[in-house]
């Protein structure tokens, strides 16, 4: 389904997702209250163990407290960014396939990329990790004395964008087994999410080569935090090493964009056998 | 407990364990767990390689720690059905069987423990070698002690489980907000993740005394043989003795309130 002006399109139905957002939360202090609240909680659970062994340590490894911090206001701001814009169950894709909920996407007359971009849009109920971890990775930058050019902004911009598009495509490559295995595979991205933001926040120099090679193509943690943090550091400066990150992303996007779509195929054969009238599932 | 009562659990138990043939999927599960282990394994070698002497626990017991933690990593933070079954709006289901509540979540899910302890937690014990890991516990006293201490952590877990069920539906918020609030905050008090040993400014001392200490820590420093057993035994018999009436009085005190929020 083609779509006349889609940028505007876009920005529209951001603009909507995000009015409906606040909407949601103004509904009174208490939710508001309980929605920040349990964000904040959870991304500096997410962060602090990591923080402590480098406290404890002095660094983890050849990383120096600083950097250490630098890692995990980088990895915070990833995951706040993918709350942010996609939230919903855009990014634990299995459970809307498994529920059957593909349809209710489906059924709307607009093409689904545009969708997929925009019905996660919660920028007021999932930034509660954003601003921590912008001002982490900032802080944690001037205490390293940092030297950075307009091109260090640049770079970062496009590893944060590579380490969003690496977590959601290695989120949808998983969760598509949901077209074939919906019961089965309704909550595998929850086990998929829970590997990425576990292990996201750690230095992971010290690992065997075969295991190091691995956490950076076939389970790729070591790209949503770890190998860019290294990069904006300047720890890998070299242009293969700057290049490696996007590089990855595309392969890895277009590798689950070619299996969502054969998914997406056979869900248009079979249909959901879990969704029913009353809004349970079998 | 009548035998035809017992039985029923028994049922129970196995109806639920049977859910796992549904699909070889749980495969993935626990391939993603190995690498997380294998992550922090190869973690704590780099953190601790060259420093052992300065550190609360020798290399070699941070490693053990790591692999049982996962291996009983279900039992160590307890999970029943109730949070799904409020979500789902099924708890009434449980209510008209002639079971309690409780012991039929704890049925259910001592079930789907069966199989992860027999294609994932035995399997990881014995290729722990092949990783450079004794996962043996560190005396026979020490193997002895583990069991009441893991019943015990078990306990304090369920305990929990039904309290923040309760906080759920008292406080009328959503099911998973208070369910990733508290998986947030118990990997990260409880020691299940990182030995409390190794937390700085005296945290550990601090947290050790919390309920969740007693869900994985104290099994975990007693197996490894970190912490003084009687002690750890004692704050995990005490914080049941508090939990249970707890849980089971908010429990009762917010049943009603679950009509309304749709369980």
């Amino acid at each position: 389904m083609a779509v006349e002006r889609p940028f505007k399109r876009l920005i529209h139905l951001w603009r909507l997702y995000a009015t409906m957002d606040l909407l949601f939360l103004a509904r009174g202090p208490q939710v508001a209250l309980a929605y920040y609240l349990a964000d904040i909680v959870v991304g500096l659970a997410a962060v602090t163990a990591t923080f402590l062994l480098a406290e404890r340590f002095d660094g983890i490894g050849p990383w120096t407290k600083p950097q250490v911090l630098f890692l995990l206001g980088y990895a915070l701001l990833v995951r706040g960014l993918i709350d942010a814009f996609f939230n919903y169950n855009l990014a634990f894709i299995s459970r809307r396939i498994g529920r059957g909920q593909l349809d209710h996407v489906l059924i709307q007359p607009q093409p689904l990329w545009i969708v997929l971009l925009t019905e996660g849009f919660a920028p007021v109920t999932g930034s509660g990790m954003l601003v921590p971890g912008l001002g982490l990775l900032f802080w944690a930058a001037s205490q390293l004395g940092l030297a950075v050019p307009p091109t260090w902004y640049l770079l970062l911009a496009i590893d944060l964008l590579a380490s969003l598009a690496v977590v959601l495509a290695f989120e949808y490559i998983v969760g598509s087994l949901a077209f074939w295995a919906p019961r089965a595979a309704e909550e595998i991205n929850s086990s998929s999410w829970r590997l990425v933001t576990q292990l996201a926040p750690f230095p992971l120099e010290g690992l065997a080569g075969w295991a190091l090679g691995s956490l950076v193509t076939v389970v790729p943690v070591g790209l949503v935090a770890w190998y860019p943090a290294r990069v904006l550091l300047g720890i890998g400066s070299t242009v293969w090493e700057n290049a490696l990150l996007p590089a990855v992303a595309v392969g890895l996007s277009t590798l689950a964009f070619w299996i969502f779509t054969r998914g997406l195929r056979h869900y248009g054969r079979t249909g959901s056998t879990r969704y029913l009238d009353y809004g349970h599932r079998r | 407990m009548t035998p035809l009562r017992f039985r029923a659990y028994v049922k129970t138990a196995a109806m639920s364990a049977g859910d796992v043939g549904d699909s070889p999927l749980f495969v993935v599960d626990f391939a993603l767990r190995i690498l997380r282990v294998l992550v922090l394994l190869a973690l704590w070698r780099t953190i601790l390689g060259g420093r052992e002497a300065s550190g609360p626990m020798p290399l070699a017991a941070v490693l053990t720690y790591t692999v049982v933690a996962e291996v009983f990593a279900e039992q160590l933070a307890v999970r029943t059905a109730l949070q799904l079954a409020v979500w789902e709006g099924t708890l009434v289901i449980r209510f008209l069987r002639p079971m309690g509540m409780v012991r039929q979540l704890a049925a259910e899910m001592a079930g789907k423990w069966l199989i992860s302890l027999s294609l994932f937690s035995i399997p990881l014990v014995l290729l722990a070698p092949v990783l450079g890991v004794d996962p043996r516990p560190t005396s026979p006293l020490a193997a002895l002690l583990f069991i009441p201490s893991l019943a015990l952590a078990i306990i304090v877990g369920l305990a929990l489980d039904l309290l923040f069920g309760a906080i759920t539906v008292a406080l009328e918020q959503p099911v998973w907000l208070i369910d990733y609030t508290r998986t947030a905050v118990a990997t990260l008090l409880s020691g299940a993740l990182l030995p409390l040993a190794y937390y700085p400014w005296g945290l550990g001392d601090v947290f050790s005394w919390l309920p969740f200490a007693a869900m994985a820590w104290a099994p975990l420093a007693i197996y490894t043989g970190t912490g003084s057993p009687l002690p750890l035994l004692a704050s995990q018999l005490l914080w049941a003795a508090v939990l249970w009436p707890t849980a089971d009085w908010l429990w009762r005190a917010n049943r009603e309130k679950l009509v309304g929020y749709g369980g």
